[in-house]
């Protein structure tokens, strides 16, 4: 009984359902109307679940995912056809044919954070549609494929393809749920909410994404070939039809985008809707109208969807009170779990170059940001990057952490040429980074934000569990570290934006880097703040980390850094120890200004 | 090879009037960020439209073009304002959602006003065709080209010579400074979607001729006006003539020396070949977003 209790109320009411819609037919066999209505809910429960993979978590939104319903269909059909095997044990071939057209598609739509992707969704639908039509040999053209009729007695009616898109349906949640939890799920959030900010913590938004779009798929292909074989008979207008994705895209929307539950329940209501709209309604034209306009209201009205928007009210009145109170024990440990840590991932500590970058420009057009600027950043030393506005010190380190290709040049990390990878290889190398501006996942909360890093590209790390066991652990640990365990629960957004900053660097560690790249960490920042920062970083320093660090702050820079290299034009002007850039004339001509004197250092 | 020639000719027609068509798209996309699906419906609204002045008041449906482009004008500038402009600001997939939506909408109006069936406008010259040595032009074909042509000559002088063309290009460029040198954002956006709707509203004449629709016939035509915007790179006007003229002559050649069923599906390997060496479209730019 206290493990129920345990449970969330959501699973607990999920449950509830299930139990009822199990003994629904037991209960109730013999009427086939009501059992044909609840069937095609589940059916379109599980396409919204799925869609919501793709189009809820990671945020690229599908217009034609029931082209997955058609082709799983098609699939089970032809096979059925030509081996005369019950389309029951072939439908999961269905699944398999869906997958592998999405995950070709996607191999070649979803490399870039563009939009492609909307319109490849649309495009395949109709072409599957063209296809289906016109490919006679196989799928009989417009004539469409009738199959065998079920092989159990009339007397069980519909009933085992009710229990059958019922386990679909469950599987499906299940699926859904387990993604929701690894920390591919919490990665593709990431892609939704900041592209670029997901990749630089380790996130391979490409494979994230294909796999998304292969993973939204599966399950629709398996009832698709169940679905074939419920209707006896199937034709490519009926199999491709748009209407079907707009009940998809629909059902998600209402019920609540992004969530477990949401699509489920709102596939249960637009599909009573659409159940009355043909009864009581008439026609598929009025359908068509009255579907459109829920969509524009939903979006306009209620963008979030049901659950969200309820689960909002609910907290409004019943505020979370034990949220940190088993987080607090977490500071106490803090300085001993540093080091542990970082030595265990960095053994190479003799000194030696660490970063290496040779002859790197870039140009925007005629503007040359980086002019052939060489950097060395030896291993285990805090190296100050400083130089005036625009002189190219954020191009820098965005050429060295991969967010926009280099023009000409090397840069060479651990032994290793790195400027031709992509950002996330090079975050798996263990190169991190904090952005000049905070980019956290704002509406991911605080802890979730921690945990979403990957420090390496395999299978494994990927599908960790997130949300609970040793990763999360890990991410409260991290959090003690920069002194905000209390705040794991709150939305990242919600915090100041110091502490955004502190969040940042919690979830570069996460990443258990060897190289941080920070971009001015004192910007913006007030002092207490800036005193925490600075003593993260030295402690984290001492314990083997390596920091490359652009700031505007000269009495901290002098006073944490060895060495400082100074910027202007787009290339280093002057390099060396903190005593000797504060006395150079160059220097202090370029960046610090005539007015400065040394003495203002100690001031 | 006249059959050659042919080919080319009919494509390159064709061509010039799907740019017309994905020139609004692509300039709503690139002021406003806005995915506008519903610009297929646009066109068949039009469309049936211009079928109904030809059939009822014996308007040429070319000609009616001087009608339904200022008509569209105000429809796309109160639809930015009172909807679309409502969700500015949002995660740009809900842009994607909400003009689904009103494409649905559309479609769903003109299912119960005009019926679920078939229309073209066939004016006289329907049938006729100049002919130019061996190749014949069909009049409608070149009626539809010189309108498009015009349009986005004029199209081009809006965006190059007047303040309000420097104003919208401003305004895609970088908004936050567009808005700080005195370029109002909202008003500028309005503008960018009534012209892109505009664009539909001759765009849809010229299609009551050229082809058969009927209300769901939108969902081929956003699919193939968003193939070229896609294959040219979002966002950019150069990118969508070459897109269209590809699209055009991919869908002559394939109906001349294929069948026509599979002209659209040739379209999309194109397309499919195209973001496979460039992810980006022939004239998309990767812009600098570290200092937005």
């Amino acid at each position: 009984m206290n493990a129920l209790r345990a449970l969330p109320r959501r699973h607990l009411a999920a449950g509830v359902v299930l139990l009822a819609l199990l003994a629904y037919p037991i209960v109730n066999p013999w009427e086939p109307y009501p059992q044909g209505v609840l069937l095609m809910m589940f059916l379109l429960a599980l396409q919204a679940s799925s869609w919501n993979i793709i189009s809820g978590y990671a945020g690229y939104i599908s217009l034609g995912h029931s082209m997955f319903l058609g082709l799983g269909s098609y699939t089970t059909a032809i096979i059925a056809l030509h081996t005369g095997l019950n389309p029951f044990w072939i439908a999961p071939l269905g699944g398999v044919t869906a997958v592998l057209i999405a995950m070709l598609a996607g191999a070649v739509v979803l490399r870039t954070g563009g939009h492609a992707f909307v319109i490849i969704t649309i495009a395949l639908l109709l072409s599957a549609q063209i296809v289906a039509v016109n490919w006679r040999p196989l799928t009989k053209g417009s004539d469409g494929i009738t199959l065998e009729l079920p092989f159990w007695s009339a007397d069980f009616q519909n009933i085992p393809f009710y229990y059958a898109f019922l386990l679909l349906l469950v599987l499906t949640v299940l699926f859904s749920g387990w993604i929701g939890r690894a920390k591919f799920g919490t990665g593709l959030v990431a892609i939704r909410e900041d592209e670029g900010k997901a990749a630089s913590i380790g996130v391979n938004t490409t494979v994230f994404k294909i796999l998304a779009y292969g993973a939204s798929s599966f399950f629709i292909g398996v009832a698709g070939g169940v679905y074939a074989y419920y209707q006896t008979f199937l034709n490519p207008v009926g199999s491709f039809a748009i209407l079907g994705s707009v009940l998809i895209v629909l059902s998600a929307l209402v019920g609540g985008r992004g969530t477990l539950y949401g699509p489920v329940v709102g596939a249960f209501i637009v599909q009573l809707v659409n159940e009355g709209a043909t009864v009581y309604g008439g026609s598929t034209q009025s359908r068509v109208l009255i579907l459109g306009l829920i969509l524009v209201a939903v979006v306009l009205f209620l963008p979030a969807g049901l659950l969200p928007t309820l689960e909002a009210a609910w907290r409004r009145r019943h505020p979370r009170d034990t949220e940190y109170t088993d987080q607090v024990g977490a500071l106490s440990h803090r300085p001993a779990v540093v080091r542990e840590r970082a030595r265990s991932r960095t053994p190479d500590a003799e000194p030696g170059p660490l970063l290496t970058v040779r002859g790197v420009t870039k140009r925007f057009g005629g503007l040359t940001a980086v002019d052939g600027a060489d950097l060395t950043v030896e291993r285990g030393s805090i190296t100050a990057l400083i130089g005036p506005n625009g002189s190219g010190k954020t191009t820098l380190f965005n050429l060295i952490t991969g967010t926009m290709p280099v023009d000409a040049g090397t840069v060479t990390f651990a032994g290793r040429r790195i400027d031709a990878l992509p950002p996330w290889s090079r975050a798996h190398l263990g190169l991190g980074r904090t952005f000049q501006v905070t980019r956290l996942f704002r509406d991911m909360t605080v802890l979730q934000n921690v945990v979403a890093p990957l420090p390496d590209g395999r299978l494994r790390t990927m599908f960790a569990d997130a949300v609970s066991g040793a990763e999360a652990a890990r991410a409260r640990d991290l959090l003690g570290i920069v002194g905000l365990a209390d705040f794991a629960a709150q939305q990242a957004g919600a915090l100041s934006y110091g502490q955004q900053k502190l969040v940042e660097l919690a979830q570069v560690l996460m990443l258990e880097p060897r190289l941080i790249l920070l971009d001015e960490p004192a910007g913006g920042v007030n002092p207490s703040l800036l005193g925490r920062i600075t003593e993260v970083i030295r402690e984290l320093n001492r314990a083997g980390v390596t920091f490359l660090v652009v700031e505007h702050n000269i009495p901290m820079v002098l006073d944490l850094c060895d060495p400082v290299h100074v910027f202007a034009r787009g290339r280093p002007i002057a390099s060396g120890p903190p005593e000797a850039i504060r006395a150079d004339p160059v220097v202090l001509d370029a960046y610090l200004g005539e007015d400065w004197r040394p003495q203002d250092a100690h001031a | 090879m006249a059959q050659l020639v042919q080919a080319l000719a009919l494509g390159v027609l064709i061509g010039g009037i799907y740019a017309l068509m994905a020139s609004g798209l692509t300039l709503i996309f690139g002021v406003l960020r806005v995915i506008n699906i519903a610009q297929g419906a646009f066109l068949i609204l039009v469309a049936t439209f211009t079928w109904w002045l030809w059939r009822v008041i014996g308007i040429d449906p070319i000609v009616a073009a001087v009608i339904t482009t200022p008509l569209m004008f105000g429809v796309g500038w109160l639809l930015y304002r009172f909807v679309i402009s409502r969700i500015r600001g949002q995660a740009p997939s809900m842009s994607v959602l909400l003009t689904f939506g009103l494409a649905l909408v559309i479609e769903g109006v003109l299912n119960v006003v005009a019926g679920n069936k078939f229309r073209s406008a066939t004016p006289a010259y329907f049938e006729e065709s100049f002919r130019v040595g061996r190749v014949l032009l069909p009049k409608a074909q070149v009626y539809g080209f010189l309108a498009a042509i015009v349009v986005l000559g004029v199209l081009y002088l809006i965006l190059t010579r007047t303040w309000t063309g420097r104003a919208i290009r401003a305004t895609s460029q970088n908004p936050s400074a567009a808005a700080l040198v005195g370029v109002g954002a909202t008003g500028t956006a309005a503008l960018a979607f009534a012209l892109g709707s505009a664009s539909a509203g001759v765009g849809g004449s010229i299609l009551s001729v050229l082809y058969p629709f009927f209300p769901a016939s939108h969902y081929d035509w956003i699919s193939r006006l968003l193939g070229i915007v896609v294959l040219g790179g979002m966002g950019s006007l150069p990118g969508a003539l070459t897109g269209a003229l590809i699209l055009g002559l991919a869908e002559t050649l394939t109906a001349t020396y294929a069948s026509l069923q599979w002209a659209t599906l040739v379209f999309y390997l194109v397309i499919m070949a195209v973001l496979l060496v460039r992810p980006q479209g022939l004239f998309g730019a990767r812009l600098r977003e570290d200092a937005a």
